[in-house]
């Protein structure tokens, strides 16, 4: 309520907005990083596996994202990658995790995962050159779109270049 | 205040069987087993140093220095010369085993905190890969270590005459494991109500259709479109409604039936298994006593000698 739209009128988003900071605080989360109470209270609420909300797919289901990696070969050879997994159950996992990488404002977080996924892919390709990673968000058509023929649409968001003289990565935004 | 303070101490310790902590340490048992043989070829991919463990745990130490976590054995493997990768393996094949042993009974609480330990361990290193199954499974297992093992089915009963030290609070810790998912359930519903996407049923479509959930061919779905603003509708009342119907008798068995149904449902149309999985064990879990086989008798004794 707090942070996104929802059913609620606007003026609600303040109450909300008190009502979280209200939870921080008794959660020690105001407190210094280093506080023995707010470690205490991490802890614990990590090994009860009760550090995060229970507010799946909600308020509302947002669409996915997509990460494709250019392959650039010293022969001037170009191919490309999606980010692979052996099974199912991981295929998930990656899938969250480009959920992570979309919703994430920080830039550096962004570029950070987005790079351990492009060392996996050289791992694989040793002879690649350079590798650019392409990320986007998927868009979904709603039920009346698709029945007038929209199928879901790719979007891009941002793109980085990676070399393997472990330069740091040149980030092209839109 | 007599009174009230006992009512609070009759719910809160109930008398009963130990059928609930035998469904939970059977579930979970599998739960944990199918968890890692579903990870079995991914595993030391999706964990190693370069793959984001690393950030995952270091951004987990500015929250806590204290939360498990595998960088521990890997940087404890360094000093008597272990591979990163061997270490891995060893914690896979520990959660495997401890999976196994809840299966069968065998040193149950051992297994449990193995379970819980090794768990928690690849939930918090792979944080960013990490996602509500994982928060689900450290719950239902933190509560597992927690409960008086062994139960009466497990072969610590029955091969090493094992028996619990506390069983006073087998009805306790099953009050906890209720009360913990009504606040789940209501809290879920609450934050799904506020989307006009669930009242309209849009939610449920771009639910089935986004990647990687797709499992049914949209061109299928779209033919079934009149009933997603029904199943929208029906997810939030049942999960708001689960806290309030779930205690009483007469609705109690229809709750948890639709409650499994919905989770089952979300399992095979959104092949989210294991996640439905252990919603499904919870449940069980916590309120199928009574449901299944568990005789009015047999609870009628058990309060008899505990006064006794």
């Amino acid at each position: 309520m707090a942070q996104g739209p929802t059913i609620f009128p606007s003026s609600f988003k303040s109450f909300s907005q008190k009502a979280e900071t209200a939870v921080s605080v008794a959660l020690g989360q105001h407190l210094a990083a280093s506080n023995a109470i707010r470690q205490a209270i991490a802890t614990y609420l990590h090994l009860a596996g009760i550090e995060t909300g229970y507010g799946y797919f909600a308020p509302n289901v947002q669409g996915s994202y997509k990460l494709v990696f250019e392959l650039h070969y010293p022969d001037g050879r170009v191919e490309y990658e999606l980010p692979s997994v052996s099974g199912a159950a991981a295929g998930l996992r990656i899938a969250g995790l480009l959920d992570k990488i979309g919703r994430t404002p920080y830039d550096p977080l962004r570029e950070h995962l987005v790079k351990t996924l492009a060392l996996s892919i050289w791992r694989e390709h040793p002879e690649v050159k350079t590798i650019r990673a392409v990320f986007g968000s998927i868009s979904l058509p709603s039920v009346s779109e698709f029945e007038h023929g929209k199928r879901e649409s790719y979007e891009f968001l941002y793109a980085y270049d990676f070399s393997l003289q472990n330069e740091p990565a040149k980030p092209k935004d839109r | 205040m007599q009174v009230p303070k006992e009512r609070i101490l009759g719910f809160l310790f109930p008398a009963g069987t130990d059928n609930w902590l035998a469904i939970l340490r059977l579930g979970l048992g599998l739960q944990t087993t199918l968890y890692s043989i579903s990870l079995r070829n991914d595993w030391n991919d999706l964990l190693r140093g370069g793959s984001g463990r690393d950030f995952a745990e270091a951004l987990l130490s500015v929250e806590s220095h204290f939360v498990p976590r595998l960088g521990w054995f890997v940087a404890l493997g360094e000093h008597v010369a272990l591979r990163e990768e061997s270490i891995l393996t060893v914690a896979w094949i520990c959660l495997l085993v401890a999976g196994c042993g809840l299966l069968l009974g065998f040193f149950c609480r051992f297994s449990a905190i193995l379970a819980w330990f090794f768990h928690l361990c690849a939930a918090e290193s792979g944080g960013f890969v990490s996602y509500g199954v994982d928060n689900f499974m450290t719950i239902g297992l933190f509560y597992l270590v927690l409960s008086p093992l062994p139960d009466r089915y497990s072969l610590d009963w029955w091969l090493r005459k094992a028996r619990p030290k506390d069983p006073q609070l087998l009805g306790f810790w099953r009050r906890v494991v209720q009360l913990h998912l009504c606040f789940i359930y209501f809290f879920s519903g609450l934050t799904k109500s506020l989307g006009s996407g669930w009242w309209d049923g849009s939610n449920i479509w771009r639910s089935l259709i986004r990647p990687p959930f797709n499992v049914i061919d949209p061109e299928i779905l779209v033919r079934w479109n009149y009933l997603f603003p029904v199943a929208g509708i029906f997810i939030c009342l049942l999960e708001i409604g689960y806290p309030f119907f779930i205690w009483n008798d007469k609705t109690r068995k229809v709750w948890l039936i639709c409650i499994c149904g919905m989770h089952f449902a979300i399992g095979v149309t959104m092949g989210m298994y294991l996640f439905a999985l252990i919603m499904i064990i919870l449940n069980i879990a916590a309120f199928a006593q009574g449901l299944i086989g568990d005789s009015a008798k047999q609870l009628f004794v058990r309060r008899q000698t505990a006064h006794a």
